[in-house]
């Protein structure tokens, strides 16, 4: 660490490698961590785990007990054993109780990506709540179908604020908060959808995948999909010439951005923009191609060839989808126990081998990655795994819940990795710290009365 | 409040990142461009050397610089590409001697992930494509089309993700690039595809070659008719073409730069990073290459960019050192070195660290630097301002004024130094032993004071006093002639040059008197309503023995007038408003241009734009000097005339870019001075400063000055201990020559005069210094240094072991007192309470220092804070401490006395990556971060609920493009109490690039008045190359972009100053302030540094 800051203030390495160089081998160093704890505050399975986008200070989780808890994961509330571990109590918890609260499980919870004033909750109740966090009441909320089991919400994206919806119905819902309405719903899937997730290139480009095996692409500006991955189209080695599979290639077709967008939402697109300013940039390798292909695009779209749109990508269910940051890659995770890294440019299936053993089936699971995209965390049954994202090897094996782990959560800012699980408990995984402790036992004492001071939360 | 900052550039960049020859300027001219991070430079080769034809900031980090002459041109275009996604081709017009934008655009993406290995910029040699790498798995291509014009960008996806190097093959009818690659093994592959432009695709192409050296780095393509391409490794070299492989295996070495010889790319120039210069020669025949050989040619600089100009002249620039001019001889020297250095340039870059002293105790900060790094480590004393190098000193009080005079009117040094006092003038002479002694010449009048003297033609001296002027032989010092003044009239003021005497009287008269051989004859005698203040009329026209013009300065009306000679005409009268009488005038010319410049009573000085054949003034401006009158004198140093400003501020004015600067000279006050260029100290001058004449001569008339010690050895932190007037360092010295990269680290104490080293203290094997204080300690009056280390062990990722070395000076000697050991990297210590206080890793500690019952004295701890992630740069300041964590941005920490606790008191949540921080007030933090930004945060004691409290706020950000190493408080400058620039408070900062930057914390009005200023400069200059300036200074880090707040960029407000004066005037009415007055308060802001 010392040689890697030397060569930074001699100007030798590039700050930016500086940092990636410590953030992956901080993520590399992964372990229960040996001074931070959550103190859950549900009493049934955690579903679900978010750190806001804006400071990575708050977690969001959501239990099957229909509860929902905040925690503040930068200051502990109290410290044990000696000062060394500071814990970590919830801010607040909205259950069964409130007014307002829940009545079946949570099976998603995320935080509003521009700030953490409000958050949003889908339910196995059919309901999607939004709260505002300082008051913790509702102050909008959405009836679907079904079961909600996972909602999403675009960090990019400047000029919507739609929360997308996969429930037990099989079409995809859109909805606003601006109007409070649903803005669309989008029809495919045969099945219900497990999962949903925005692009990570494109604010108008959400993937999703359904219990009928399928993962597609819609640009939400259009009606219908625009591609169905198929995992039989797979690529070893170079890619293909480009022509071969353009019918695919329909991601992010992002000419006019500010196209379809209604008038509420605009004064709160411009205060978007304001909070993230390059979001508005929308050029993608997409693009370029879908000017030279405008044809095919026409003869395809709505409606893709009925081949295509049978098109699956696992075997059963699709449990989880996350895109890279850099909006080139895939991965996906089904319920034959297959997680599968897809080229999005090209829809193929990379065929890297993860080396899964089995995952649970009967929930999405929510995976993460780090912040370079080299790692990606996925509940194993009771462990949490970190596989390299091109090669498919095991790094790590988090051993520490009871039973089954659903969700993930690696906040890149700190490095470190929650866990949720069956067994009730949030797990804090982080880079092991030093114990530096020359202190004298005076000190120690003096360290307890910190703590205790620092009640405040 | 020190919230709004103004932050400029006191020196600018020195590390030179890329460098390139090509015809620029014109199609027969060969041009030097250097980049310097974030300025390019303009050099044009001539006979005598590189000449510096333009020096211009570029609004961003330079990462790409190309030259390239499409089809049809005559001469290269320059294209730039920056960091933040910017790119610009200029052009030269030769006409206005400036560069202009042929076109500008901006190459970002929302996809891909920015490349760790830094940005690749590349152009098909047969310009058909600008290639770019910018975005892991993506390469940008930028066609031209058939007019050499830019059509729209693309990307193409490539497969590889970790690339290393990219770079288009020659003589190839599709453009083709080549790929050095790591794999997921981290095996090092060579690669080639072919652009397909109509596809926008790639074609994989036939060049490619596996397994390479693990430490293959760099490309080089061979051009016609050899082809292919070098891969350069660690210890091998490759050629490979499509058919051909050749490799040679090389003395391990990391090769930095590369420079091609010869335009057939038989011989190439590699500069390794020891600063080894090797010679690669492709041996071939005709076209078949049958082999490579390579031969050490010596040592330079180690070299980040190396161009080869002409005629075995080579340009190696360097980040770690000094850039160098060299050539490379046929035959070697006497240590078998084939290069030889003509020509040094500065680089104060990577400043790691460095202190601000005031060694000279006279109230004006210098700062030492740690700059350089490996052999090339060096301290350097950069200080503002002009040094006297003092030679000799009498002490005599009281005296009036002084002039030198010559023994003969041809004779090329100065003889006699004409004294003269209240009531009396003393004559000083240089004797045969070069001592300054008294003597006489019979034909001055020794009793009086002497108003002024002069040498005249024929061997003459002139002499005024009150009453007459005399005209003395210089060869029999007997009076020749005399004048007197009309009685009842006595001379006040007088000037003279070789041909002409010009006196005032009383009542007004201004007499003009003409020297001739053994006669002065009164020419002309002119009544002027007013007395005279002052005169002069030294000559600037065509004849350097006679002036057309005299300038006057006039009591009661308060003018400046100029009359013509020999007629007494008056041409021109300029009233000066406001009260203050001209006590000194002076006609001058620089650089081709002549000025009237006028010294007021209270320290200012105005300046004209004089024209000599209407005896015009133009162009008025106004200075500030000091507070006392100014006495002006021209003196001569390196064939330069400049002119010396004698008051309670010396001041130097010279002339560059046609632009009038003032130079500080560090001396406290000056009465007179007078040039003194005898033969023993030639280019001397005389200077009366309180009580005192000195003898000594002048530094280079330039604004910073930087001395350079050399250490070979590399100094990573330093601190300045007044009491034992000494530095100390820690540095660590490369052994190249073993095997093993092996290190050695030193404490070492250094004279802070001659800067020698005096004492040693050698660290443990693997044992880092690590960070150095000065400080004392509560019940002990001794001063002590204490030295923080880390054991760097190979095998751990992060120092587990360290210590606290705490020496005392004595005798000169470093004796260590007592050593603690810690549990991790001590990165930081601190004074704190009359305690230490350290960060230790992740944690804060503090230190007691006790005295054990044997009376010796030792370190104990007594209380720590947890929770960063590294501690890396820790501030105090009363019981508060401000952390700068390695990723987690400014935290507060205050220790509480009752408890001997210390808590945390409230956090910056971002994410900032430190690089530095420092406190600017009580409520207002300072950091700088990793992605070239500053920042400040305020404390807000007074939030309603602790949640608010416990939160610092942001207040300022800004992107300087500088990697800040530390920040210092301090001045490059004398602060004058009177003056408002006086009372600003401004921290010192030192970068990678070499840059030592100022921020000074303005009061709010001011803040205000030139913000505005900004935004209007904003409109009237443009950025080179399109870009803009306001996006440049945006703070900008992964997460989020937004405009700076609460900083203001000193070095636009300051170019203000370079402006024309129609642009001025158009900002002038833009802010509704008079032009002077903008001038004014900008020029009081150039004063901070």
């Amino acid at each position: 660490m010392w040689k890697g800051i030397g060569k930074r203030e001699s100007g030798e390495l590039r700050p930016s490698l500086f940092c990636s160089r410590i953030r992956s081998s901080r993520a590399a160093s992964l372990q229960l961590s040996n001074h931070k704890e959550i103190v859950s505050a549900h009493r049934g399975s955690v579903n679900s785990l978010q750190v806001d986008l804006t400071e990575g200070r708050y977690l969001l989780s959501g239990g099957a007990d229909a509860s929902v808890a905040v925690y503040d994961i930068q200051n502990s509330t109290h410290c044990e054993e000696g000062g060394r571990v500071a814990k970590h109590k919830s801010i607040f918890v909205i259950d069964k109780q409130h007014e307002h609260g829940h009545k079946y499980a949570i099976s998603s919870t995320i935080w509003y990506p521009i700030d953490t004033g409000l958050f949003v909750t889908g339910s196995y109740d059919h309901y999607i709540n939004v709260w505002d966090t300082n008051t913790t009441q509702v102050v909008m909320n959405f009836k679907t179908p079904g079961k909600v089991y996972r909602i999403a919400m675009s960090s990019l994206a400047t000029s919507h604020m739609l929360i997308a919806a996969g429930t037990e119905d099989v079409q995809v819902r859109l909805c606003d908060i601006a109007s409070g309405a649903f803005a669309h719903t989008l029809s495919g899937h045969r099945d219900g959808v497990m999962s949903v997730e925005w692009s990570t290139s494109s604010e108008w480009v959400l993937l999703t995948g359904g219990s009928d095996g399928a993962i597609r692409f819609w640009d939400i500006r259009r009606a219908g999909c625009f591609s169905v991955l198929d995992q039989s189209n797979s690529q070893l080695g170079r890619r293909p010439p480009f022509l071969e599979n353009s019918a695919l290639n329909k991601a992010s077709t992002s000419k006019a951005s500010a196209a379809g967008q209604s008038s509420s939402v605009k004064a709160r697109a411009l205060q978007r923009r304001a909070a993230n300013g390059n979001g508005s940039k929308q050029s993608t390798i997409g693009r370029v191609r879908n000017q030279v292909k405008g044809s095919m695009k026409h003869r395809l779209h709505p409606g893709l060839l009925s081949s295509q749109d049978r098109a699956t990508a696992h075997y059963g269910a699709v449990i989880g989808l996350k895109m890279t940051g850099d909006g080139m890659y895939l991965l996906s995770a089904g319920s034959d126990s297959r997680l599968r890294l897809w080229d999005i440019e090209s829809g193929c299936n990379t065929l890297v081998n993860f080396e899964t053993v089995r995952l649970q089936t009967s929930k999405p699971l929510q995976l993460s990655l780090t912040q370079d995209s080299a790692l990606v965390f996925v509940p194993c049954m009771a462990t949490a795994k970190a596989f390299d994202v091109w090669s498919g090897k095991t790094r790590l094996t988090l051993r520490g819940h009871y039973e089954n782990v659903n969700c993930c959560w690696f906040n890149a800012q700190d490095q470190e990795l929650f866990t949720g699980g069956n067994d009730r408990q949030i797990l804090v995984w982080s880079p092991p710290n030093l114990i530096t402790d020359d202190v004298d036992a005076l000190s120690r004492k003096g360290q307890a009365a910190l703590d205790e001071d620092n009640w405040s939360d | 409040m020190s919230v709004w900052n103004y932050v400029v550039t006191a020196h600018k960049p020195t590390n030179v990142t890329h460098s390139c020859v090509g015809n620029f300027t014109g199609p027969q001219e060969l041009n030097l461009i250097v980049a310097k991070c974030t300025r390019i430079e303009i050099h044009l080769l001539t006979a005598q050397g590189l000449q510096p034809m333009l020096d211009v900031p570029i609004y961003g980090r330079i990462a790409t610089l190309e030259l390239f002459r499409p089809h049809g041109e005559t001469q290269d275009l320059l294209f730039i590409a920056t960091e933040r996604y910017k790119f610009c081709v200029l052009q030269w017009d030769a006409e206005a001697a400036e560069v202009i934008t042929r076109a500008m655009g901006d190459v970002s993406d929302r996809i891909g992930r920015p490349t760790d290995n830094g940005q690749i910029g590349i152009i098909d040699p047969d310009c058909r494509l600008i290639g770019l790498h910018l975005y892991d798995g993506l390469f940008k291509v930028i066609p031209f089309d058939n007019k050499g014009q830019l059509k729209e960008a693309f990307n193409i996806r490539l497969e590889e993700l970790q690339v290393l190097d990219i770079k288009f093959l020659y003589g190839c009818p599709k453009p083709t690039i080549v790929v050095l690659y790591q794999d997921n093994k981290d095996a090092r592959h060579v690669k080639s595809y072919e652009v397909v432009l109509k596809d926008k695709d790639f074609l994989e192409a036939s060049l490619s070659q596996n397994n390479l050296d693990n430490g293959a780095d760099l490309l080089i393509p061979v051009p016609q008719p050899l082809c292919g391409v070098l891969i350069i490794g660690e210890e091998t070299i490759v050629y490979v073409n499509a058919s051909t492989f050749k490799a040679i295996p090389i003395r391990p070495s990391i090769t930095r730069a590369y420079g091609r010889v010869d335009a057939d790319g038989s011989r190439y120039l590699l500069g390794d990073h020891n600063g080894l210069l090797h010679l690669l020669v492709i041996t071939h025949d005709k076209e078949k290459v049958t082999g490579l050989k390579i031969e050490l040619l010596g040592e330079t600089s180690i070299a980040s960019t190396i161009s080869y100009l002409d005629n075995a002249v080579v340009y190696v620039g360097s980040s770690y050192g000094d850039s160098q001019l060299v050539k490379l001889n046929l035959q070697p020297d006497a240590k078998g070195s084939y290069v030889e250095v003509v020509e040094r340039y500065v680089n104060l870059g990577p400043i790691v660290d460095f202190c601000v002293v005031d060694l000279e105790r006279q109230g004006q900060g210098q700062v030492v630097t740690c700059s350089g790094a490996y052999k090339d480590g060096s301290l350097r004393i950069v200080r503002n301002g002009i040094g006297i190098n003092e030679q000799a000193s009498v002490e005599l009080q009281g005296i009036k004024g002084m002039w030198s005079l010559r023994s003969s009117t041809d004779d090329p040094f100065d003889t006699f130094l004409v004294v003269s006092f209240i009531s009396e003038t003393r004559i000083l002479a240089m004797n045969i032993e070069d001592e300054l002694e008294e003597t006489e010449i019979e034909g001055f009048c020794p009793q009086v004071q002497t108003l002024f003297c002069h040498d005249a033609v024929y061997n003459q001296l002139v002499q005024v006093t009150s009453s007459s002027v005399r005209l003395v032989s210089s060869i029999s010092r007997e009076m020749l002639d005399e004048w007197h003044a009309q009685s009842g009239f006595s001379i006040n003021v007088a000037t003279a040059n070789l041909t002409q005497v010009l006196v005032a009287t009383g009542g007004g008269h201004l007499v003009y008197l003409e020297i001739g051989d053994r006669k002065l004859t009164e020419v002309k005698h002119a009544q002027l309503e007013f007395d005279i203040s002052c005169l002069d009329i030294n000559p600037i026209g065509e004849n350097p023995n006679y002036s057309h013009l005299a300038a006057v300065g006039m009591w009661t009306d308060i003018s400046v007038r100029i009359f013509s000679l020999p007629d007494l005409n008056l041409i021109t009268k300029e009233h000066l408003g406001g009260e203050i009488i001209p006590r000194s005038v002076l006609l001058c010319s620089f650089e081709g241009i002549s000025y009237l410049l006028c010294a007021l009573g209270d320290g200012h000085l105005l300046n004209f734009l004089l024209s000599m054949n209407t005896g015009e003034l133009t162009d008025r401006k106004k200075v500030s000097l000091g507070t006392q009158p100014i006495t002006l004198r021209t003196f001569t140093s390196k064939n330069t005339t400049h002119v010396f400003a004698a008051s309670d501020r010396p001041t130097v004015i010279y002339s560059s870019n046609k632009k009038l600067l003032y130079s500080n000279v560090n001396l406290k006050e000056v009465s007179h001075m007078c040039p003194f260029n005898t033969a023993a100290f030639p280019d001397s001058l005389a200077i009366a400063k309180e009580g005192e004449l000195t003898i000594g001569t002048i530094d280079d008339i330039q604004k910073l000055h930087i001395r350079s010690i050399p250490l070979g050895e590399h100094a990573r932190r330093i601190c300045h201990q007044e009491q034992s007037r000494t530095f100390a360092i820690c540095s660590l010295k490369y052994n190249p020559s073993s095997t093993e990269d092996s290190e050695m680290h030193f404490i070492r104490l250094l004279d802070d005069q001659t800067f020698d080293f005096i004492s040693t203290y050698p660290l443990d094997q693997y044992e880092y210094g690590c960070s150095i204080l000065s400080c004392s300690f509560s019940d002990d009056s001794n001063v002590y240094y204490c030295v923080g280390t880390a054991y760097v062990m190979p095998e751990e990722n992060e120092p587990t072991k360290g210590r606290i070395l705490v020496f005392i000076v004595e005798d000169g000697k470093l004796q260590l007192i007592a050593e603690k050991e810690t549990k991790g990297a001590v990165y930081s210590l601190n004074a704190f309470n009359g305690k230490l206080l350290a960060a230790i890793n992740q944690k804060i500690q503090l230190y007691k220092w006790m005295l054990r019952d044997d009376g010796s004295r030792e370190l104990q701890s007594e209380c720590g804070h947890h929770g960063h992630i590294l501690a890396l740069y820790v501030q105090t300041r009363g019981d508060f401490i401000v952390v700068g964590d390695l990723m987690k941005s400014i935290s507060l920490l205050i220790y509480k006395h009752e408890e001997g606790a210390i808590e945390e008191r409230a956090r910056d949540y971002n994410a900032n990556w430190m690089s530095a921080v420092e406190i600017l007030d009580d409520d207002i933090y300072l950091g700088a971060e990793n992605n070239f930004n500053l920042f400040t945060v305020r404390k807000n004691s007074d939030g309603a609920t602790d949640e608010e409290r416990g939160r610092l706020e942001v207040v300022g950000e800004y992107h300087l493009g500088e990697f800040v190493n530390r920040f210092r408080h301090g001045s490059l400058v004398m602060r004058l109490p009177d003056s408002d620039v006086g009372q600003i408070p401004t921290v010192i900062f030192g970068t990678v690039n070499g840059v030592i930057g100022v921020i000074a914390s303005l009061p709010s009005d001011q803040y205000v008045f030139l913000d505005k200023l900004q935004t209007n400069l904003r409109r009237v200059i443009k950025g080179v190359g399109g870009l803009s300036h306001e996006q440049w200074r945006s703070f900008y880090n992964e997460k989020k972009t937004v405009d700076a707040k609460n900083f203001l960029d000193g070095d636009l407000i300051e170019s203000f100053l370079d402006l024309s004066r129609s642009k001025m005037d158009e900002i002038a009415k833009a802010m509704s302030v008079p032009a002077e007055e903008l001038m004014k308060r900008v020029e009081e802001l150039t004063r901070l540094h």
